[in-house]
């Protein structure tokens, strides 16, 4: 299998502080991956270079055989990586199916000239981006009657929803989900692991994932990595992580690991 | 208070005011307006699905704003015109009271039921009703002798004015300051071009263009240096903009420049100083003619036709791909960049656009008074626009629109009529004292100024908020926790 994303190297230094450091990376193609760590583990600035916020100081990340480095936000976007934010970014005073649709927005052609003549071009590509939008809101589970409410006035599981149709409108190949569950309660982050994963079944649509909710993570991903103050310390399969020593001292202290083995050993006594 | 009771009391006030100020035959109009303004918003405030009781109500508001009216052109013609020097007259005063009840009540009917048809019917009619007011009104006020054409007519150029920034500040939320720049800048463009100045006489149907071209041109030329800059620092950017230009264009009368000592230009005149440029040629129509200072009808229905066609293309941006990524834009830039929107653009299209129209303005501005002078587009112009599109409703056309009329009839009827009656009424008493107070020019700022913080204090929407309620400066929320 091919790889969809691939990161050499790849730092960021804000002043004196490395934020994020010589970090190698890979998402294959077709898989979900989640990419965890204790907080300030720079998971978060790792995604805002791939979607082009953040310059890296140093390293490349190549994109289906394209370099990223240096692209503009809405360029990462065009080349066909989508994502939400882990702090609810929608435009909050534009309706639901406005938000979707403003995700479209690179993949609609309608010019200034256009928009002023009304041609029918315009008028078409208008109206299938709507209809399109309805869609999408009806996939992830956004109730129609919600369609054309404000988006500030949605309730918080819909609102995270939302950010993923608007992210899917953009017609990604890769989508990045920034704790996309936090905040949820149970039943809600079941219903989303479950889109999660039709996503990709049903779209072909690469995941990555940044997540606190072990439970999720070890559930859905393919391949995890794990970054512990701006460095890669770990990755490999969900049962790999488990039991990676290096993992569990990065969550819960020195001698945490050995601690947990003696309990292991014990129970299993 | 109930609705109906609360729209009639604003109508009937305006109402009053307007003939108490402005004479017993303004009060026709006045009545007209209150009944205009009654059909709005009785039915708007409680949506009323029986006609008869929107009917009804329409009625009783419309029959309390005519009392209103009439008490003011009562008071106006009984107690005030023979003070100030005009007797009574009982037959005008009897025009007055009939005009305004034969205009303000059936006025407030049929737009009640207007406003109970369906949608689609509902905006037919209302355009209907209001395109007759706008068709007939020159010819009512030269019917009721009230001269008021002459302001009208600026007037609907600064509406035009607002509708250009309000895509600028109001869709897209980049808050500019020195809007009144390309106002400057279009009419000089079409000054150069249709005036002996240069020698270059085009017609104002070409000079038009030129003018709605090179305020675009400048609109990308000032936009691109404030692209990395957000809120306050924009703002402080634009506000340089808005005094470099009057003051560039006031020294630009003396080019000279040299090249490597070959003079390139000596002393050249590029934009007349401070005397500025005329005579500006009028526009010339078949049938019409050239049109004339005298008889502004012409003019009339120029800057209309212009504030219509401009209000039908925003729209038509407003609801297209364009007009959400303003909006995304100014709702969150950053989110907006990571949804596919090249911010720099699409920044600089809302800048251009919102220079084009008011280019437009320019142009038909220093056309009308047929000449342009650097004095006149300095910073209060871009204070007094920025006025206008808060207190109707940011992002809001028609609240924009409603907002420029209260604000310019205010600072160009209202209140220099209101100052010439207090002057008379004080002349009349022999008060020598307050003689030399000019309440149009001395309080104008003040009532400007006190209009904008009451407005951001009572109502930071606007009189009429946007469907995607806009907000440049959003209200404080104080949330107490409950732990």
């Amino acid at each position: 299998m091919t790889n969809i994303l691939e990161t050499r190297g790849v730092t960021k230094q804000f002043g004196g502080l490395t934020a994020v450091n010589d970090v190698n990376f890979n998402v294959r193609q077709g898989s979900i991956t989640s990419l965890i760590g204790p907080n300030g583990a720079g998971k978060t600035t790792f995604f805002n270079m791939i979607t082009g916020l953040y310059v890296p100081t140093a390293g490349s990340i190549v994109f289906s055989g394209r370099s990223l480095v240096g692209l503009k936000p809405h360029d990462v976007t065009a080349a066909g990586i989508g994502r939400t934010f882990q702090n609810i970014r929608l435009f909050a005073n534009m309706t639901a199916v406005e938000n979707v649709m403003v995700g479209m927005h690179t993949r609609m052609r309608a010019g200034v000239l256009g928009i002023l003549a009304n041609v029918v071009g315009v008028r078409r590509e208008e109206a299938d981006s709507r209809q399109k939008a309805h869609e999408l809101l009806d996939y992830v589970g956004l109730d129609a009657s919600r369609a054309d409410d404000v988006s500030k006035n949605l309730p918080y599981g819909d609102q995270r929803r939302l950010e993923i149709a608007r992210a899917l409108a953009t017609d990604p190949q890769l989508l990045l989900l920034d704790e996309p569950t936090a905040g949820m309660n149970p039943q809600e982050t079941a219903e989303l692991t479950q889109l999660i994963r039709r996503i990709r079944d049903e779209r072909g649509i690469t995941i990555l994932l940044i997540e606190h909710d072990m439970k999720l993570v070890m559930d859905i991903s393919e391949a995890i990595t794990v970054l512990d103050r701006g460095t890669k310390i770990a990755e490999g399969l969900p049962s790999d992580i488990r039991s990676n020593e290096q993992v569990i001292e990065a969550y819960l202290g020195r001698g945490a690991a050995a601690m947990a083995q003696k309990q292991t050993q014990q129970g299993g006594a | 208070m109930n609705t109906r009771i609360r729209s009639s009391l604003i109508g009937g006030l305006f109402g009053f005011a307007i003939a108490l100020i402005s004479g017993g035959f303004a009060g026709i109009l006045a009545g007209l307006v209150a009944g205009l303004i009654n059909g709005f918003s009785v039915p708007q405030a409680e949506p009323l699905n029986n006609r008869a009781g929107a009917v009804r109500q329409g009625l009783v508001a419309s029959l309390i704003a005519s009392v209103l009216t009439i008490l003011g052109i009562v008071i106006r013609s009984v107690l005030i015109d023979p003070v100030i020097g005009t007797p009574l007259n009982i037959t005008s005063l009897l025009i007055s009271i009939i005009g305004a009840l034969i205009l303000g009540i059936p006025v407030c009917v049929i737009m009640c039921v207007i406003r109970t048809e369906p949608p689609a019917r509902e905006r037919i009619g209302l355009a209907i009703v209001i395109g007759i007011v706008l068709v007939t009104y020159p010819w009512l006020d030269q019917f009721l002798n009230l001269r008021f054409m002459n302001e009208v007519i600026p007037v609907l150029v600064f509406i035009l004015m607002a509708l250009g920034l309000n895509i600028v500040v109001g869709y897209a939320g980049l808050l500019d300051l020195g809007y009144a720049a390309f106002f400057a800048i279009g009419a000089y463009a079409a000054g150069m071009v249709s005036s002996p100045h240069f020698g270059i006489s085009w017609s104002f149907w070409l000079a038009i263009w030129v003018a709605a071209a090179v305020a675009a041109l400048f609109g990308l030329i000032l936009g691109s240096p404030t692209l990395p800059l957000r809120g306050d620092y924009l703002a402080i950017v634009t506000l340089g903009f808005g005094e470099i230009v009057p003051i560039a264009i006031k020294n630009l009368d003396k080019v000279t420049i040299n090249i490597w000592n070959y003079p390139l230009l000596v002393d050249f005149d590029f934009t007349g100083g401070t005397k500025g440029i005329n005579p500006i040629n009028r526009p010339w129509l078949p049938v019409i003619g050239e049109f004339s200072p005298s008889t502004p009808i012409p003019w009339y229905f120029l800057i209309l036709g212009i504030m219509l066609i401009s209000i039908f293309f925003i729209s038509r941006l407003r609801n297209s791909r364009l007009g959400r990524a303003w909006t995304a834009l100014r709702e969150d830039e950053l989110a907006a960049g990571a949804m596919g929107i090249n911010t720099v653009n699409v920044k600089l299209l809302a800048f251009a656009i919102g220079a084009t129209v008011s280019g437009l303005a320019g142009a038909f501005y220093g056309s009308y008074i047929s000449a342009i002078f650097p004095e006149s587009f300095r910073f209060d112009v871009s204070v007094m626009l920025l006025c206008m599109v808060i207190l109707g409703g940011l992002g809001n056309m028609s609240g924009v629109i409603l907002g420029g009329i209260i604000i310019q009839f205010a600072d160009r009827l209202f209140l220099p009529q209101f100052s010439t009656v207090v002057q008379k009424l004080i002349v009349a008493s022999g008060n020598e004292s307050l003689r030399e107070v000019n309440f149009a020019s001395d309080f104008r700022l003040l009532l400007f100024g006190l209009t904008l913080v009451l407005m951001m204090i009572l109502r930071p929407q606007g009189l009429v908020p946007s469907g995607r309620a806009a907000r440049v400066m959003p209200p404080v929320k104080v949330e107490v926790p409950h732990d």
